[in-house]
């Protein structure tokens, strides 16, 4: 994608997406937008701090003693704000040797910080299609970021915003589809990061369907054998991880046109002096 | 249900999302990703076939645990 850039660029759309997933607005700061860079750092970094003390930083050690390690957290969706997560390992890490009670708050706490990290994935894409668009230039369409945000809030969506409703309601049907049956075969076990640290974070990639069975039905207690556990868990993460191929096909679709159709910044009228 | 029907209509339900999702991602124009999905899903369900007629080879030869 970023071998496209051309010199008109705002800068290297490589170097603009790593920086963002390095530090959240670095990218845009580095692209010479540094109002919107330092806001998307405090709605992105405060999305993690206000999920860091409701959770009091105890999302891994939901973690299984036997697969913790230093490199545990590469598979959350918290990677996505990378710097965060490091800071987080650093600080709170796995916690002491023995059990304690969590927090009443954990579950909204690690779905914020695990939101932090998508957001910001979602930040960086916005990044690398802005490094491209030449100076003193806008699209007139919307930014590829927006857009995969929109499929990752609701799967489907951001085709459907592109104007590609039917693959959009495919998208919904499959991924929502997944998540559904996943649930239903898994009788909720499914839903609960306590309980499945990783197949949890493939679901949580399928957006608003994952997240609002998790508030029905995602912290039940199990009281016997699920005969198609396995199964359910199989299709709750297969569903989100799917939900991945959706945004690469908007970001690709958005970029393209993105390019395509740019316009001049409207730009204030100067002012006459009598 | 039988058991094995039952897994094997699971097996039918997320090969089918796996492949019209795979479908799209690599064919922009729907109208040609559509009508290629049955020959897709007949190539992904065969695969997994061999797949699985390796794995129970194996499992009662090299890989045996009785």
């Amino acid at each position: 994608m970023a071998l496209e850039t051309g010199r008109s660029g705002r800068g290297d759309a490589n170097v603009a997406a790593i920086l963002t997933w390095v530090i959240p607005g670095a990218g845009h700061v580095y692209l010479g937008a540094p109002l919107f860079g330092i806001a998307a750092f405090l709605v992105v970094t405060g999305l993690y701090l206000l999920g860091i003390r409701l959770s009091e930083g105890m999302a891994f050690e939901f973690l299984q003693t036997d697969l913790r390690s230093p490199i545990a957290p590469i598979l959350t969706p918290e990677v996505g704000n990378l710097s965060a997560v490091i800071w987080h390992m650093r600080t709170y890490g796995f916690g002491p040797s023995f059990p304690r009670p969590w927090p009443a708050h954990i579950d909204l706490g690690t779905f914020l910080t695990a939101c932090s990290g998508l957001l910001n994935a979602c930040l960086a894409c916005k990044a690398h299609f802005d490094a491209r668009v030449p100076q003193g230039m806008h699209s007139k369409k919307p930014s590829p970021g927006l857009l995969v945000l929109a499929g990752w809030i609701l799967p489907g969506l951001g085709h459907w915003l592109q104007g590609r409703r039917l693959r959009g309601a495919i998208v919904f049907v499959v991924v929502a589809g997944f998540v559904v049956l996943g649930s239903v075969l898994a009788d909720g076990a499914n839903l609960d990061r306590e309980r499945h640290f990783y197949y949890w974070s493939g679901q949580f990639l399928a957006g608003a369907p994952a997240w609002i069975l998790e508030v029905l039905h995602g912290h039940a207690l199990v009281r016997a054998d699920i005969r198609y556990v396995d199964a359910g868990l199989a299709f709750g993460a297969v569903g989100g991880l799917l939900n991945i191929l959706a945004w690469l096909d908007v970001y690709s679709v958005a970029e393209r046109e993105g390019l395509k159709h740019l316009e001049p910044e409207a730009r204030p009228a100067p002012e006459v002096v009598a | 249900m039988n058991d094995i029907l039952f897994h094997l209509v699971l097996f039918v339900a997320i090969g089918a999302g796996i492949v019209a999702l795979a479908a799209f991602y690599s064919e922009p124009d729907d109208a040609k990703a559509l009508p290629g999905l049955p020959r897709r899903f007949a190539v992904f369900a065969l695969g997994c076939g061999v797949l699985a007629l390796l794995l129970v080879v194996a499992g009662h030869t090299v890989a045996s645990v009785r």
